[in-house]
């Protein structure tokens, strides 16, 4: 019982010594930028149709803007802070030494970090959709804003496992890994229409918009985006992704032998 | 306690530590060399951290890179800071015994205990960022101790400390010796670790040179070529009396001419004529300077009588 609470014992540590000021700042950031866009977007709108304005034509372009700004973009930007450099920033540090001298330092603490990184990312992603689909005031508020929170929950999951991943690889120049990662398979890879792109966590949530959504013209226009497969189907995929990845960080932190930046 | 065979650890084409083979009983030793001798990679392969390229090794009787329920027997200071600036003493301690599988009641009360024990209850609530050197290198010691291990690992443990803060880490170790629980004390000077233990690991350029006590290393020396230095009004009468000898492989004379420095095949011998030559001669001779004073050249020495150099 003691072992299977040691993930939120390390979720509490680690949650506690982020209350920096500079942290509670980019959480505000990551709640305030996808904010401050959709109520531009709207905004102009407004002015700019007069009284053509109509919510009802808006909800998918506003929708097809929040899912990017919120899951594909603010999600990974939290993430990028606290699941990439979950190990690196230890071994920096100096105080990876200290967590694997535990019996059970390595693994928990992993756990633990990844299970941080998806609370905090996913409180900050939450509080950016809530507050979006109140600005946007659509006709259908309340769907739009629990797909998005679904989708916001699966990114969360499986990007966090990701770069946790990708931490426990490219322990140096982490950051740098992660962003190019992000960029060439991410946003890239996962546009391209051809069988690469399904092997992308965005495909498998562009799907899922879609489905959830019934955009169904938006999906025969542009099929190669937002796919053709079931809901289950893409749920399936992002959990065996979620499983795999966990299952490489934690073999990777297991086996690495990680400097200890000790001379002598 | 510790048992390694033929251990050898390659970082790429560079050798961390190579061919050690020791066996260690329960008990407390200090593991002596310079600054890049090998000490912490040897620390990191008892602790599993890393798995040697050749050879085996175990503490108590398991393998540590495969065995991690071992290291709740093992606890180790690091020579590496803590940076945890807006977290407390407590806080840290009570984390890492938790790590090892202790519940949240008990870890408190065990890192409460540790901070007594290192005279740190006071400041244990005071986030580490607001803390001397001196405290942060006790509050190491704690969770090294907290889990109450039977093999305490130090790896330069006087780091930052003052000679207050010395004597009362000294007698923390004594005390924790006289338990009768292993320790294994690792620094680059000697006199911090005699005041702990008479035991010693000597290593250096990744090689265990020699072990045991004090007086057995010296007896190792005296069969080792070292050099002498003799310093004196009257050094330069003695050239006479060693240019002959076979167990003199060279002289040299400052250019005072108070201060020879000799190259001794047999150590031993010299020591025997010295006294002699000293009252047949009526020489005034101030001082001897051997390489126990000069750690470099005493490992240079053992060096040398690892390679079977010696006479």
């Amino acid at each position: 019982m003691n072992k299977l609470t040691l993930p939120l014992a390390v979720m509490s540590f680690e949650l506690r010594r982020s209350l920096t000021v500079g942290r509670i700042a980019i959480w505000f950031i990551l709640v305030a930028f996808p904010v401050a866009i959709i109520t531009a977007i709207h905004l102009i709108a407004k002015i700019e149709m007069g009284e053509r304005f109509d919510p009802e034509k808006l909800v998918e372009p506003l929708g097809m803007a929040m899912y990017f700004l919120i899951p594909e973009v603010s999600c990974l930007l939290g993430l990028l802070l606290w699941a990439t450099p979950a190990i690196s920033t230890e071994i920096e540090g100096q105080t990876w030494v200290y967590l694997t001298m535990r019996s059970s330092g390595r693994r928990m603490v992993l756990i633990g970090k990844y299970l941080t990184a998806v609370v905090w990312t996913l409180s900050a992603s939450l509080a950016a959709v809530a507050l979006c689909t109140i600005l946007v005031d659509s006709p259908i508020g309340s769907e739009l804003w629990w797909v998005l929170t679904k989708l916001v929950v699966l990114s969360c999951f499986v990007h966090a496992a990701l770069y946790l991943m990708i931490g426990t690889i490219f322990y140096r120049r982490t950051m740098v890994a992660a962003v190019m990662y992000t960029v060439a398979v991410e946003y890239v890879v996962s546009f391209i229409p051809a069988l690469v792109n399904k092997f992308t966590i965005n495909y498998r949530l562009r799907g899922l918009l879609a489905d959830w959504m019934q955009w169904d013209d938006a999906r025969s226009q542009a099929e190669h985006i937002f796919g053709n497969e079931p809901v289950s189907t893409h749920l399936q995929l992002l959990g065996v992704m979620v499983v795999l990845f966990l299952g490489i960080a934690l073999y990777r932190v297991e086996r690495t032998e990680y400097p200890t930046q000790q001379e002598g | 306690m510790i048992e390694l065979h033929q251990v050898s650890k390659m970082y790429g084409n560079v050798v961390g530590v190579n061919d050690l083979n020791v066996t260690l009983e329960s008990a407390a030793y200090g593991l002596i060399g310079p600054n890049g001798s090998g000490k912490t990679t040897l620390i990191n392969l008892l602790i599993g951290h890393f798995c040697p390229t050749l050879g085996s090794v175990r503490v108590f009787g398991s393998n540590p890179t495969k065995d991690r329920s071992l290291l709740r027997n093992i606890g180790l200071c690091p020579a590496s800071d803590v940076l945890y600036p807006n977290v407390s003493a407590l806080e840290w301690v009570k984390y890492l015994v938790r790590l090892h599988g202790i519940s949240r009641r008990e870890s408190r009360s065990m890192a409460e205990q540790a901070l007594e024990i290192v005279g740190m209850s006071d400041a244990m609530h005071r986030p580490m960022g607001t803390y001397s050197l001196g405290m942060r290198q006790r509050t190491k010691i704690a969770q090294a101790i907290a889990h109450q291990p039977d093999l305490l690992i130090l790896d330069e443990p006087y780091n930052g400390l003052d000679p207050v803060g010395r004597a009362d880490m000294t007698a923390v170790l004594k005390a924790w010796t006289d338990e009768g629980r292993g320790l294994l004390f690792a620094s680059h000077v000697l006199q911090e670790i005699e005041a702990v233990t008479s035991s010693f690991l000597l290593i250096y350029g990744g090689r265990l040179l020699a072990s045991g006590t004090a007086d057995e290393i010296e007896s190792i020396l005296a069969d080792t070529p070292q050099q002498v230095r003799v310093i004196g009004p009257d050094a330069a009468r003695l050239v006479h009396r060693l240019a002959d000898v076979p167990w003199v492989d060279s002289l040299s004379l400052s250019a005072g001419r108070t201060e020879l420095t000799v190259s001794l095949r047999d150590p031993g011998e010299f020591y025997r004529q010295l006294p002699h030559w000293i009252r047949s001669d009526g020489l005034a001779i101030e001082r001897l300077r051997t390489s126990n004073g000069n750690l470099e050249t005493l490992f240079e020495s053992l060096l040398k009588h690892h390679r079977g150099e010696t006479p």
